[in-house]
């Protein structure tokens, strides 16, 4: 049997029948993780070369949490239950809080890297001339902040718990549940704060009123306080506002306050607060960047 | 001219409420808030070719950062078209960034608590710029801005020459083929800033960069500017070469002569008599004098016992085109043998070329020269309220070289000049309401 030849492939085809080389994925990747490498180590760059800031902050949160400790000890001195908690938990929730506060709480201010303050230098104008949009700059830059500040709390959590002053998850699940609703709230606190910066766009004559705001979201997030020793009214309030979902719920299920089955609850709250703020600063970003207008020459 | 850069009809127009006075005031302006329009910019034309440096000039607050801002993206234009390398800047910021560089004064890009050298870096990957190529442009801009003196230093103690010239860098990382340079020497000590206008030449003449500069150092723009763009209250007064500026707003030069021989003096007054009788004594009718000396003193103002002839301001001159080689030169003023020589019209010699001419055809015992330094010219430039968009186009440009065309009238706009954007000098940034 005399095989059937095989039709050549007409010259125009010849290229297809070779696989093409499948573009190489690598440079890209790579220069896209080095771009958000450089990106969100910003600020634990200019903290590493500033030793003295990072000295101070190790004292600030000494201090604090010292401070923290003596006074939730002094005010269940005479008393074994408070607001339905008893001494181990209302410390823990307060040292908790206050390391907690760290994520966040890096000093922007001093690298002249607020967004209040390029809005005010008029610096915000290269957010908008970089092949970057600003919302992505501030997402890898918070992403930075979020990740650095961790390691402090982390640091922190560790030498808190080898002193005796906080003590460990009641059991590996709340420990579980505790890490993800945890991490719901930094996803809820990234935007709320997001939110107070881009407000920045349209009160920047206004810092007075930013304070009031951050002030309220760190009350109302139990930061200062656990919530439940505020009154009744108070707690309805917070219930309609996001802040309680950054720090409050998931502080609350380390210390035993929401239990396990209730969490899931909660963490769904804490979802849907996460997408109606995505919504929300999605839309802000869009306005802000009509409004970036550098005013005096 | 193959434009990079095209301003068509750009306009902006920010909206701000005003407060009324008063406590009454201030609670019905909470109600009912009273908007106000303020044209910023109003129909800006211009150009700009490629390896072309432009200079855009004006006073405080006459709507050059605003123009700038529209054509890098960051002000969406009133109305009005921006294309800069065939983009529309405001519609494709992310396209526009990788074609364009901008150093705004003294607002930094670089992360201020880093050393300059990471900041390179860290824009070295948003602008995705190749390893190699990135390496060859920080050498190059080093040898020129030298600044591996103090690349290593963290931003916040860098002095403001060594972090403009840090910026400048950064600006142009990415190879933009077009540059906005907005006041980059501002503040700077003389040899910084010689360094910088180096690099600056450098960039237009070797890597063919387009650049916008705005800057009120006139000695950058005698120095660095093929053509400039005078704008004021928001609109363009002139775009031509700084000759042109020169010759519009009083530029202008004097040559005080006594002469030796009586043959020479009569030869003048019988050149002044003819050039009076002819009616040609260099004003161009309008007021303006184009060309003209605008009284004895350099500065274009009228000194004591300066004669301001019989003309006007700006008629006092006596043509002595009649003479070989005089063309464009007139004599301004005559006490005995005393004479003084100034330009006449259009084409007026520079002051070194009818010095020539004057020490050529007469004998000369004593000799002084005066011109206006550019300031003085732009100073003048400034406080003229010359309406409209004069457009003294450049070589192949569409517009005709002697054209100085009427604004075009906008009766919705408002007619007060001073609504156009501030002056403040602080460099906040804010909401629409604001002017800049």
């Amino acid at each position: 049997m005399v095989p059937t030849p095989t039709p050549t492939p007409p010259p125009t085809r010849a290229p297809s029948s070779v696989p093409a080389p499948a573009p190489t994925p690598t440079p890209a990747v790579r220069l896209t993780l080095s771009r958000l490498r450089r990106i969100a180590s910003v600020t634990p760059r200019g903290e590493f070369l500033a030793p003295p800031r990072m000295t101070a902050t190790a004292v600030r949160l000494l201090v604090q949490v010292c401070l923290v400790v003596y006074l939730w000890r002094g005010l269940y001195a005479n008393t074994e239950s408070s607001a339905g908690l008893d001494e181990t938990q209302a410390v823990g929730y307060a040292v908790l809080a206050v390391l907690a506060g760290r994520i966040r709480g890096l000093d922007r201010r001093a690298g002249r890297d607020t967004v209040i303050q390029h809005l005010h230098f008029g610096t915000i104008v290269y957010w908008y001339l970089r092949p970057m949009r600003p919302q992505r700059y501030y997402a890898l830059r918070a992403l930075g902040d979020q990740v650095y500040g961790f390691g402090w709390v982390l640091g922190g959590y560790v030498l808190c718990l080898a002193a005796g002053v906080v003590a460990p998850p009641a059991s590996a699940e709340v420990a579980a549940v505790f890490a993800v609703s945890m991490l719901l709230g930094q996803l809820v606190l990234y935007y709320v704060m997001m939110l107070v910066d881009l407000l920045c766009f349209w009160t920047l004559r206004n810092e007075a009123a930013l304070l009031i705001l951050v002030f309220a979201q760190n009350l109302l997030s139990g930061v200062y306080a656990p919530l439940w020793y505020f009154p009744d009214w108070f707690i309805t309030l917070s219930a309609f506002l996001p802040f309680q979902a950054t720090l409050g719920v998931p502080l609350s299920i380390y210390v035993g306050r929401i239990g396990v089955g209730d969490a899931f609850g909660q963490m769904a709250v804490q979802g849907v607060w996460i997408v109606l703020l995505a919504l929300l600063t999605r839309r802000l970003w869009d306005m802000a960047g009509c409004r970036v207008v550098a005013q005096g020459g | 001219m193959n434009a990079v850069i095209e301003a068509r009809g750009l306009s902006k127009v920010f909206h701000t409420t005003v407060r009324r006075p008063g406590l009454g005031g201030a609670l019905r302006s909470l109600v009912s808030p009273e908007r106000v329009a303020k044209v910023a910019v109003r129909d800006v034309d211009f150009r700009v070719g490629k390896g072309e440096l432009l200079a855009l000039l004006g006073p405080n607050g006459a709507g050059k950062s605003t123009t700038i801002k529209m054509l890098t993206g960051i002000l969406t234009p009133t109305s009005g078209e921006a294309l800069v390398a065939g983009v529309v800047p405001h519609r494709d910021r992310e396209r526009n960034a990788h074609n364009i560089g901008a150093v705004f004064g003294q607002r930094t890009q670089l992360w201020w608590d880093l050393p300059a050298r990471e900041s390179f870096a860290i824009l070295r990957d948003i602008y995705g710029v190749p390893e190699d190529r990135y390496r060859e442009r920080i050498a190059e801009f080093d040898g020129l801005l030298e600044l591996s003196e103090f690349w290593d230093t963290r931003v916040r103690h860098l002095s403001l020459g060594q972090r403009v010239r840090c910026d400048l860098a950064a600006s142009l990382l990415h190879d933009p083929p077009v540059v906005f340079l907005d006041e980059p020497t501002i503040g700077m000590d003389v040899v910084v800033k010689e360094q910088v206008r180096r690099f600056l030449r450098h960039q237009v003449e070797e890597r063919e960069r387009t650049v916008l500069l705005t800057t009120h150092d006139m000695t950058e723009v005698a120095r660095l500017a093929e053509r400039v763009v005078l704008i004021n209250h928001g609109r363009i007064v002139l775009d031509g070469p700084l000759q042109e500026i020169r010759r519009r707003f009083g530029g202008t030069w004097q040559i005080r002569a006594t002469l030796a021989d009586a043959a020479d003096l009569q030869e003048i007054e019988r050149q002044e008599r003819f050039a009076v009788g002819d009616g040609s004594c260099g004003s161009d009718g309008s007021g303006q004098g184009r060309g003209s000396v605008r009284g004895d003193r350099p500065d274009g103002s009228a000194g004591p016992g300066g004669s301001a002839g019989p003309g006007g301001p700006f008629g006092g001159q006596r043509d002595l085109s009649s003479l070989p080689g005089f063309a464009g030169i007139g004599v301004l003023r005559r006490e005995g043998p005393r004479v003084v020589f100034g330009p006449v019209g259009d084409g007026a010699p520079s002051v070194h070329e009818a010095l020539k001419v004057v020490i050529g055809r007469f004998q000369v015992t004593d000799l002084a020269l005066e011109e206006n330094d550019l300031e003085d010219v732009m100073r003048s430039a400034y406080l003229s309220d010359v309406p409209g968009q004069g457009a003294l186009a450049p070589e192949g440009s569409s517009s005709s070289p002697s054209s100085f065309s009427s604004p075009s009238s906008d009766p919705s706009a408002p007619s007060d000049p001073s609504a156009s954007s501030d002056s403040s000098s602080s460099a906040a940034v804010t909401s629409t309401s604001q002017g800049g």
